[in-house]
């Protein structure tokens, strides 16, 4: 038996009280909820991963050692390349709009173009056989590991394969749908 | 019959409009306030003058509005395509985005001295407190209406100004934070025309009512607490 002159735990105003705030909580949380949902972007109808078709300036059997030929992803439809790894400001699944591929030591590399940095567009320095960054100044080896900061990471690979023909490669990417 | 006088007309206006809601009451309150004589120094106008160029820039802006695309699909897009007809065809096109575009950077520059002169004069302090807060909500309203107006017109510039803001922003930790906070504000993978849809919505509805609103409860503020004596 409760002790009459102790005060109630619950009383029916309390109880009631709580039960209003928890219906008018989960009210307005089933009123945001759709809308957050509705914020996420969906991706375009077109959009679609799978290896892009690209046709280089040379074909890569054609490459000297310490040569290397720029690429741009396609823009008809709109197309990105996916990185395989990356650090810094790259990180693996990243998207690229370009990249160059470049025979090093008897080995090609299909790396993306963006700088490990902040994402320029890093060029290549024939003279020095380097990648310099136009931006703020950091330098690769053609492997694509850092010759000079400010890049701490070296840059992301694409993954790719021969084409059908000699002068095509096929890089894994992004029909971007728009 | 004779020929009334206007200012009859003008009474018989006012008399019908009063007899169904005080006007001329609330008029009268809202106008008829004294100036302090501290508040006649010139640094006392700048908030007024912010006032000045926020409805400038939503005139301009809803002008602007009438013939901006904001579809940045195809090269060159229909937006980028529109800021150049606004500017070269369109009857003082060139004028209305000039105002918009000069009033957009002078406004940040009043608002700083607005707020400069608050500070200087510790008109933030209690009971105040609020409409500083409030304030500074309205100052960052203003540097995302900057940050979303820039992206409009869709040339390099803007381009890649974005794509800089929007690295920034999806910059804290963890990474999958930031991931979730740049896929939200590109509206995708990258910088793209879900991009402009969604900075033009922002800069279009969403701030403008925000800012209009905040305006509103700052002046009411103002009239509850008069104006701060300086110190």
């Amino acid at each position: 038996m409760a002790d009459a002159a102790a005060p109630r735990l619950v009383t029916r105003r309390t109880f009631l009280g709580w039960w209003m705030a928890v219906i008018l909580t989960s009210l307005t949380a089933a009123g945001v909820l759709p809308i957050l949902v509705y914020l996420w972007p969906a991706p375009p109808k077109g959009q679609k991963k799978g290896p892009v078709s690209i046709t280089l300036d040379k074909p890569i059997t054609q490459l000297n050692d310490g040569e290397a030929v720029k690429f741009n992803a396609p823009t008809n439809p709109n197309t990105a390349f996916i990185m395989a790894d990356g650090g810094g400001d790259n990180a693996p699944g990243d998207l690229a709009f370009g990249g160059f591929a470049v025979k090093n030591a008897g080995k090609v590399d299909v790396l993306a173009i963006n700088c490990s940095h902040l994402g320029c567009s890093v060029a290549l320095n024939d003279a020095a056989k380097t990648f310099d960054c136009p931006c703020h100044g950091s330098r690769f080896h053609l492997d694509g590991t850092v010759l000079h900061g400010p890049a701490a990471y070296p840059l992301s690979h694409l993954t790719w394969k021969q084409g059908d023909n000699p002068s095509t490669i096929q890089v894994d990417g992004i029909v971007l749908g728009f | 019959m004779a020929i009334p006088h206007p200012r009859d007309i003008q009474l018989a206006a006012v008399r019908w409009l009063d007899e169904r809601y005080p006007f001329t009451k609330a008029i009268d309150e809202a106008m008829y306030q004294r100036v302090p004589n501290f508040a006649n120094a010139f640094y006392y106008c700048f908030g007024g003058m912010v006032f000045v160029i926020i409805v400038l820039q939503l005139v301009t802006g809803i002008l602007l509005a009438i013939y901006y695309v904001p579809d940045a699909r195809g090269n060159p897009a229909a937006a980028y395509n529109s800021v150049l007809f606004i500017q070269n065809t369109v009857y003082l096109g060139w004028l209305i985005r000039g105002v918009h575009f000069w009033g957009a950077n002078i406004l940040i520059f009043m608002v700083l001295l607005h707020m400069a002169r608050v500070y200087w004069t510790g008109s933030y302090r209690a009971p105040r407190e609020l409409n500083w807060i409030v304030g500074a909500i309205m100052l960052l309203l203003i540097l995302a209406f900057a940050l979303t107006g820039y992206l409009l017109p869709w040339d390099t510039k803007a381009y890649f100004a974005t794509e800089v803001t929007i690295k920034i922003a999806g910059s804290p930790p963890p990474p999958q934070l930031g991931a979730f906070i740049k896929t939200i504000l590109q509206g995708g993978p990258v910088v793209g025309p879900s991009t402009l849809q969604i900075f033009f919505t922002a800069h279009v509805f969403l701030l403008p009512a925000l800012i209009v609103l905040l305006m509103y409860v700052h002046f009411k503020f103002i009239r509850a607490h008069g104006i701060a004596e300086p110190l």
